[in-house]
C-alpha cells in the first residue's frame, strides 16, 4: 500500500492580508507552516501506515522554505518528502500548480495506491488542486470526506459530508480522496521524531530536473489570474430577548423549531 | 439607597447610566467565584471617564454608600462582588485603548480594555503586552491591576505588576491622582504605583493604564510531556529550572482529573491522557535553529527525569491547541462540577512537591475530592476541591472550611502564600492571620484607613470587616 499526501505551505495566520492594488495574498513577514488541513490528510494516511503498513510520500510544491515545512511531516512520520521548488514554477495558477505536480509523479514515477489532500489550503481557499491533479493522473476522485470507513484489497470505503446529507462511497483504488478536518486528529510530534527529521533528507527537483517547459509553468503556464479577491460578510438578523421578555424569546424559539422543516426541501 | 441619591448620581452619568432594577443588577451581583454567594447592588453606575468616577466617589463619600468597583467580572476572589450593597462602579465602558507609543514601548489604556486586545494591537507591530493571564480572553487590563494578575508566563516576565509603568487613580475621597509615566525608572518617593496594583479596588478607582511592551520574541515551542506519576512529574521542575540552563517561559502542570475535564469540556484529547500528570513547558527564541536546539536540550534532560514521552508543538495552530487545553480546566470545572473551591496558593518552587502531596492526604481525611492544575513553574498551585456528588451541602460547607486551614496550614510552613494571583476579596479574609502577624495585618489596614477614611471602597474585602462606618444599604 502506497499513500501519496499533497501538502502545500501556507503563512501562518488567521488573518490573510490582500494587497488591494495587486489582489495577491500579502506574505512578507509571516512564517510559514504546512496547511493546517493537510495535516489531517497527513493523519489519516500515518493512522493507514500504521494500520496497513502503508508507505507515506509527501509532496509539495513550493517555495524553497517548503524544505522545512517538509521536515515537519518527516518528523511526524512520513517515509519521504519532496519537494519542486524552481522560480519557473513562481505565479502557478491551481490548473499549473497541477500540471506541475502531476507531471511530477509520472516522470519521478512516484507509485500510488490512494492521493489524499486537504480539502483547500488556507490561503488560496481554492480547493482545487486535489481534483484537477486526479484528472490528469485519470483516477477517481471523492470531495470532502469526513471519515474514513474501511480500506479493502483494491478499494476504499468513506464518508463524505455535503450540505445536506452524509454519502458513503465505495471506491476502487487507485483514487483521490480530498479530507475535511473530522477525517482525523493530527497528531504532535514527538521528541525523537524530530531529531530523527534534522537527518533526514528532503528530495527537491527543479523544472530542469523533471524536463519540463518554462512555457507550461508558473505564471506563464497559467490560465487563470486572480482579478479581485475580498471577504464576504455573513448577517443575520439576531433578536435578542433578556430580563423580563426571556419567556417570549423562549416562545419564539420554540415556534421556530416547531416550523422548522430542514434544510433538505422535498 | 434613597431617590436624592439616584438622582444625583443619574446627574453625574446620564439617566440611563445607573441602573437599579433586578433585572439589570442581578448579574453585578456575583463574580466568577463559586464558594461565595451573591450580593444584590442597590444599583450599578457605568461610568465612562475619571471626572465622573470622581464624581460618584464624592457623593459615596458625602452620604457613606458602599462602592464596589467592577471590571469584566471575571474575579476568582469575590473581590466585585458588593457584599455590603450600595453601588457597583462598572468600569466597563472605559473601554479605550488610548494610545500605542511605539518610539517609548508603551500602550495607554482605559480599565475596561479586555487585556487580549491589548496583545492583539501590540503584535500587530511587533510587540508583545508580556503579563497575560488564562483569562486573557475575558478579564480586563483594570482588573488584572488591581488583583496584579499572574498568568502562565510568570516564570520568565513576571506578573501584571512587572509591566505598569505609570497609573491614573481616583482616590477614595474623589481626587485624581497620577504616577508614574512611561519611562522605566522612577523612585520619587514611595512606589506607589506598586501600592494600586493589587489592592484589590480597596485604595482607589484605577482610570488610566500606562503598560510596558517588548518586542515580541519570534519563535517558540511547547513541550507537553506526560508523567507516569505526579511525584515523577512535579520533583523534576525545580530540576530543570536549576540545570537545564533554559529559563522556560511557563511551566503548567495538568493532573489526570484536570486533563479529564478538559478534555470533556472541549472534546478534544491530548496524548497518553491516562497518565497521572502532564508538564507543560514553553520556550522562546529568536531564530528556529536555537530554538531547536533549545526544545532538544530541554527534551532531552525531561526524558531523563522520567517523562514518558516529549510531544513538540512548534506552530502556532499546535501550540494555540495545547494552550486552549490547559485554559480551559478552568472553565470546565465551572460546567461539570460548579460546587468546588479554586485555590491560589503560591509557594517556593523546591517546595511544590510537598505541597501537592498534601492537597490529596487533606482531600481524602475530609472525604471531598481534589484536582491540582496551575503554575508550577512559579511554585502557584490552583489547588481545587470538589463536592462529590453525593455530600450534602452543609456537610460540605464544613468539609470545604477544613481543608482550606490545612492547606494553608501547609502552605504557611512552607513559607508559601495564601494567594498568588487570584487575591483575598471576601473569599479568603478570613484567613489570612495564617500568614500574617497582627502587626502586618494592621499595617495594611492603616493605609487602608489612611486612604479611604470613610471607608467606601470596597470595605468587605481583604480584611475581616470591623467598621460600623459604613451602613448596611
Amino acid at each position: 500500500m502506497k499513500i501519496l499526501v499533497l501538502a502545500k505551505q501556507v503563512p501562518d495566520t488567521d488573518k490573510v492580508k490582500i494587497d488591494p492594488v495587486t489582489g495577491t495574498m500579502i506574505r512578507e513577514g509571516l512564517d510559514v507552516v504546512i496547511n493546517p488541513l493537510d495535516l489531517h490528510a497527513l493523519e489519516l494516511a500515518l493512522c493507514l501506515k500504521e494500520s496497513h503498513q502503508a508507505l507515506v510520500t509527501v509532496l509539495s510544491m513550493g517555495p524553497m522554505s517548503t524544505e522545512t515545512v517538509l521536515r515537519d511531516t518527516l518528523a511526524l512520520g512520513a517515509d519521504r518528502a519532496i519537494l519542486l521548488t524552481d522560480s519557473a514554477f513562481a505565479g502557478s495558477d491551481t490548473w499549473a500548480t497541477s500540471y506541475t505536480l502531476s507531471e511530477a509523479v509520472k516522470r519521478l514515477n512516484i507509485d500510488y495506491d490512494l492521493v489524499i489532500c486537504g480539502e483547500k489550503a488556507t490561503d488560496g481557499e481554492t480547493g482545487q488542486v486535489g481534483v484537477e491533479f486526479a484528472i490528469l493522473l485519470n483516477i477517481p476522485v471523492i470531495t470532502y470526506v469526513s471519515k474514513f470507513i474501511s480500506l479493502h484489497d483494491d478499494s476504499i470505503v468513506v464518508e463524505r459530508t455535503t450540505e445536506d446529507a452524509y454519502e458513503r462511497w465505495k471506491i476502487k483504488l487507485p483514487a483521490l480522496i480530498s479530507v475535511l478536518r473530522s477525517v482525523s486528529e493530527p497528531r504532535l510530534a514527538t521528541l525523537s521524531g524530530k531529531k530523527q527529521a534534522l537527518s533526514r533528507k528532503v528530495e527537491i527537483y527543479s523544472a530542469k530536473d523533471l524536463g519540463l517547459k518554462a512555457d507550461e509553468l508558473g505564471l506563464s503556464g497559467s490560465p487563470t489570474r486572480v482579478v479581485k479577491v475580498y471577504n464576504t460578510k455573513l448577517s443575520r438578523n439576531c433578536r435578542i430577548y433578556m430580563g423580563k421578555d426571556l419567556n417570549q424569546g423562549v416562545r419564539e424559539v420554540v415556534k421556530l423549531l416547531k416550523n422548522y422543516k430542514g434544510s433538505v426541501q422535498r | 439607597m434613597n431617590e436624592t441619591i439616584i438622582k444625583r448620581l443619574r446627574s453625574i452619568v446620564g439617566y440611563e447610566n445607573v441602573k437599579t432594577d433586578y433585572d439589570e443588577v442581578e448579574r453585578y451581583s456575583k463574580d466568577e467565584t463559586s464558594s461565595v454567594e451573591p450580593s444584590l447592588p442597590s444599583a450599578v453606575v457605568f461610568v465612562t471617564n475619571a471626572q465622573q468616577v470622581s464624581e460618584v466617589l464624592k457623593v459615596a463619600n458625602q452620604h457613606k454608600i458602599p462602592v464596589t468597583p467592577r471590571g469584566a467580572g471575571t474575579g476568582l476572589s469575590g473581590g466585585a462582588i458588593p457584599t455590603k450593597g450600595g453601588i457597583v462602579l462598572s468600569l466597563e465602558r472605559m473601554n479605550h485603548i488610548l494610545e500605542l507609543d511605539l518610539e517609548n514601548m508603551v500602550v495607554v489604556v482605559e480599565p475596561g480594555v479586555i487585556t487580549d486586545e491589548i496583545q492583539k494591537l501590540a503584535e500587530e507591530h511587533g510587540f508583545f503586552y508580556a503579563g497575560d493571564p488564562a483569562s486573557s480572553e475575558s478579564s480586563s487590563i483594570g482588573g488584572n491591576v488591581a488583583e496584579n494578575a499572574g498568568g502562565v508566563k510568570v516564570l520568565k516576565y513576571g506578573p501584571t505588576a512587572f509591566h505598569v509603568l505609570g497609573l491614573e487613580v481616583v482616590l477614595p475621597t474623589g481626587e485624581i491622582v497620577n504616577f508614574g509615566g512611561k519611562m522605566m525608572k522612577n523612585v520619587m518617593g514611595y512606589d506607589m504605583i506598586r501600592l494600586f496594583i493589587g489592592s484589590e479596588g480597596t485604595l482607589g478607582i484605577i482610570t488610566k493604564i500606562i503598560l510596558r511592551l517588548i518586542p515580541k520574541p519570534k519563535y517558540s515551542a511547547v513541550l507537553l510531556t506526560p508523567f507516569k506519576d505526579m511525584e515523577t512529574a512535579i520533583s523534576c521542575v525545580p530540576k530543570v529550572l536549576c540545570e537545564s540552563g533554559i529559563l522556560p517561559t511557563s511551566i503548567e502542570l495538568m493532573d489526570r482529573f484536570s486533563v479529564e475535564i478538559s478534555s470533556k469540556f472541549l472534546n478534544e484529547s491530548i496524548p497518553q491522557q491516562d497518565a497521572d500528570c502532564h508538564l507543560i513547558f514553553e520556550i522562546e527564541s529568536l531564530d528556529r535553529e536555537s530554538l531547536t536546539r533549545a526544545y532538544i536540550s530541554l527534551g532531552e534532560k525531561l526524558q531523563q527525569l522520567g517523562a514518558l514521552e516529549v510531544y513538540i508543538a512548534d506552530n502556532r495552530h499546535q501550540k494555540m491547541k495545547i494552550w486552549k487545553f490547559r485554559k480551559a480546566i478552568a472553565e470546565g470545572i465551572i460546567a461539570f462540577r460548579p460546587k468546588h473551591c479554586m485555590e491560589d496558593v503560591s509557594v517556593p518552587i523546591k517546595t511544590i512537591p510537598k505541597l501537592i502531596r498534601s492537597t490529596y492526604d487533606i482531600a481524602r481525611k475530609n472525604h471531598v475530592e481534589v484536582l491540582n492544575f496551575g503554575h508550577v513553574g512559579d511554585g502557584n498551585v490552583h489547588v481545587t476541591f470538589l463536592k462529590p456528588e453525593t455530600m450534602s451541602d452543609e456537610l460540605w460547607k464544613k468539609a470545604i472550611h477544613n481543608c482550606l486551614i490545612e492547606l494553608y496550614r501547609v502552605t504557611a510552613d512552607l513559607n508559601g502564600t495564601v494567594s498568588g494571583e487570584h487575591g483575598i476579596g471576601v473569599k479568603r479574609k478570613d484567613y489570612l492571620d495564617i500568614f500574617l502577624t497582627q502587626v502586618e495585618i494592621e499595617t495594611m489596614r492603616k493605609i487602608k484607613q489612611a486612604l479611604d477614611p470613610n471607608n467606601i471602597l470596597n470595605a468587605d474585602k481583604i480584611f475581616p470587616d470591623t467598621s460600623a462606618s459604613v451602613r448596611q444599604i
